[in-house]
């Protein structure tokens, strides 16, 4: 008899499922550590479903075709997402335009089997004219003005989260989060990255407590969110990401990279493992990043 | 934003924090999204004031803080810091499961355009969209919530030509569409729409029966035709336009001391 399979896999394991062009989910909050895998690999067309600043990341590193996002804003006092916005209006990015019930919609037409699903967010504004996928329809029962939402099918959903087993039982801590939940039901494949590997006993000592069931690979990846933030275990580094935002702001208003592509550099391609990123960024810092 | 200490108390913001919160009726729940400093400042000081049954909402987090000294910042809307005091999560696993009942939810949003009928556009201007002159931000759930809400606030940061325009370049989210007072139930929009809207310079509401933006006061030391000479369309102007109401010793002391004590409105 086969033991039974784990699914605890390394980082280049993981990796290996990603592909050029491929449609990549990113979980809230984004798993950064894989967010700079992408970059470190240099992949390249992808369409990717996200939105906040890891989205501008990868699209300052060139790795992005296309996105589904809901809002790119900078934060910080900074409106809009630099890359993001220099991209979008040189062309070189295209954005499927769309809101957060429209995203949610299509995720959940995915996930359910189906090739739509009605929306009424969305009716009246200009978001049918940007994207011809979303198609005004009239309900066929009570006649009213609707929004049929495509499915949309991520190839891959990437997530970070508290805890796992090796045979890919996932457990977030205080909660999901919104969105995640979507992506690993509308999503092909689903590798979740987590602060800590757990025992099965562990997750069936409260199994009302798994999230996701079933998914196909688990990383561990303690501080795996950082800069973001990782419910029960650090709050968000924000000087970290005003970093980013002033490199990414500079090279947007002046077209000169070479302060962005060092951050990069120095960030993304320079670790060679999600170690080797956290001895960069120091423990010092790190343990600055408690709870309260 | 400046203080003009010859005409005013406080700040344009302090103000606009203030009649927004005047506005807001206790049991109503809040909803605040990201970058809005003075709606956040708003239902913080509502809530201490006169709203003890107020829910606030700021992103998932759902909380009551009436017996803070001091209400939490939403200087980042997961951080544990903040929604250490939720009692729940609004979105717990789905944003929108609930949309029947938002009527009885109040909405703040703002705009790089806004056009006379309060239609607002996050998505960018200039006339080809693949190649716009300012690619925004993005509609966020601005279109979903101002579908359902039972109202919203529009606030804006700046009050000029560019932001007040005739016609938005894209509609994000549809205030009263086309104008008149049935283009929400035309679209089978089932939310109350917008309310106000509240620049630097004044308070606009909507004509009963065309829905068009009607100057309702104008802030200390600002003159009607300046209002006027700042706005892109056509504004309706009453006979009588009064002044903004200044805050009360009272909202100012609780704002300065139990909401803002860092000064981001001052």
């Amino acid at each position: 008899m086969q033991p039974r399979a784990e699914r605890l896999v390394d980082e280049a394991t993981a990796l290996a499922l990603l592909a050029d062009g491929m449609t990549i989910a990113l979980g809230e909050p984004a798993p950064m550590a894989l967010v700079r895998h992408i970059v470190r690999r240099g992949l390249r067309d992808l369409t990717v479903i996200a939105s906040g600043l890891h989205l501008d990341l990868l699209i300052a590193a060139g790795c992005v075709r296309k996105t589904i996002t809901y809002y790119a804003g900078g934060g910080f006092g900074v409106p809009v997402a630099p890359s993001f916005r220099r991209a979008a209006e040189r062309g070189e990015i295209e954005v499927w335009e769309c809101e957060e019930g429209i995203l949610t919609s299509g995720l959940e037409a995915a996930g359910k089997g189906l090739p739509f699903l009605p929306w009424r967010g969305g009716v009246g504004t200009s978001l049918p004219d940007l994207n011809p996928d979303l198609k005004p329809i009239v309900d066929p029962l009570r006649g009213e003005q609707l929004l049929a939402v495509p499915a949309i099918h991520p190839d891959v959903a990437l997530l970070h989260a508290h805890a796992a087993d090796v045979y890919g039982n996932v457990q977030h801590l205080g909660g999901p989060g919104w969105l995640d939940l979507f992506l690993a039901r509308a999503a092909t494949r689903v590798v979740v990255q987590v602060e800590r590997i757990v025992p099965n006993e562990e997750v069936r000592a409260d199994a009302w407590a798994t999230t996701i069931g079933r998914a196909d690979h688990v990383l561990r990846m303690p501080w795996g969110a950082h800069p973001y933030y990782s419910r029960g275990h650090y709050v968000q580094d924000s000087a970290f990401w005003r970093d980013y935002l002033a490199v990414a702001n500079a090279a947007a208003e002046s077209g000169e990279r070479a302060a962005l592509d060092a951050w990069l550099d120095n960030w993304c391609r320079g670790p060679v493992s999600h170690g080797d990123y956290l001895e960069r960024v120091g423990i010092k810092r790190l343990l600055t990043l408690h709870e309260y | 934003m400046n203080t003009d200490s010859k005409t005013m108390p406080c700040s344009v913001s302090e103000l606009l924090a203030c009649f927004l919160a005047r506005d807001l009726a206790d049991g109503e729940e809040l909803q605040v999204g990201v970058a809005l400093p003075i709606p956040e400042a708003a239902v913080r000081l509502a809530h201490l004031m006169h709203g003890p049954n107020m829910e606030l909402i700021f992103l998932g987090a759902r909380m009551n803080v009436h017996h803070l000294e001091r209400v939490p910042l939403p200087a980042f809307g997961w951080d544990r810091r903040v929604v250490r005091w939720a009692e729940s999560y609004s979105d717990r696993g789905h944003r929108f499961e609930q949309v029947k009942d938002w009527h009885r939810r109040v909405f703040f949003v703002g705009g790089i355009q806004v056009d006379m009928y309060g239609n607002i556009n996050l998505i960018g201007v200039g006339e080809d969209p693949r190649r716009l002159r300012f690619r925004g931000p993005g509609s966020v759930g601005t279109p979903t919530l101002t579908t359902h809400v039972g109202r919203y606030y529009i606030v804006l940061n700046s009050h000029t030509p560019r932001v007040l325009v005739p016609k938005c370049d894209y509609v994000s989210a549809v205030g009263w569409g086309a104008g008149g007072a049935d283009a929400r139930v035309k679209l089978g929009l089932p939310g109350g729409g917008p309310k106000y809207c509240v620049t630097p310079l004044c308070v606009m509401d909507f004509h009963e029966d065309e829905k068009r933006m009607r100057l309702r006061s104008v802030h200390p030391g600002v003159s009607v035709e300046q209002v006027v000479q700042a706005t892109g369309f056509p504004l309706l102007v009453p006979d009588e336009v009064p002044v903004t109401m200044a805050p009360s010793a009272e909202e100012l002391r609780v704002l300065r001391e139990r909401v803002d004590w860092v000064g981001a409105l001052r």
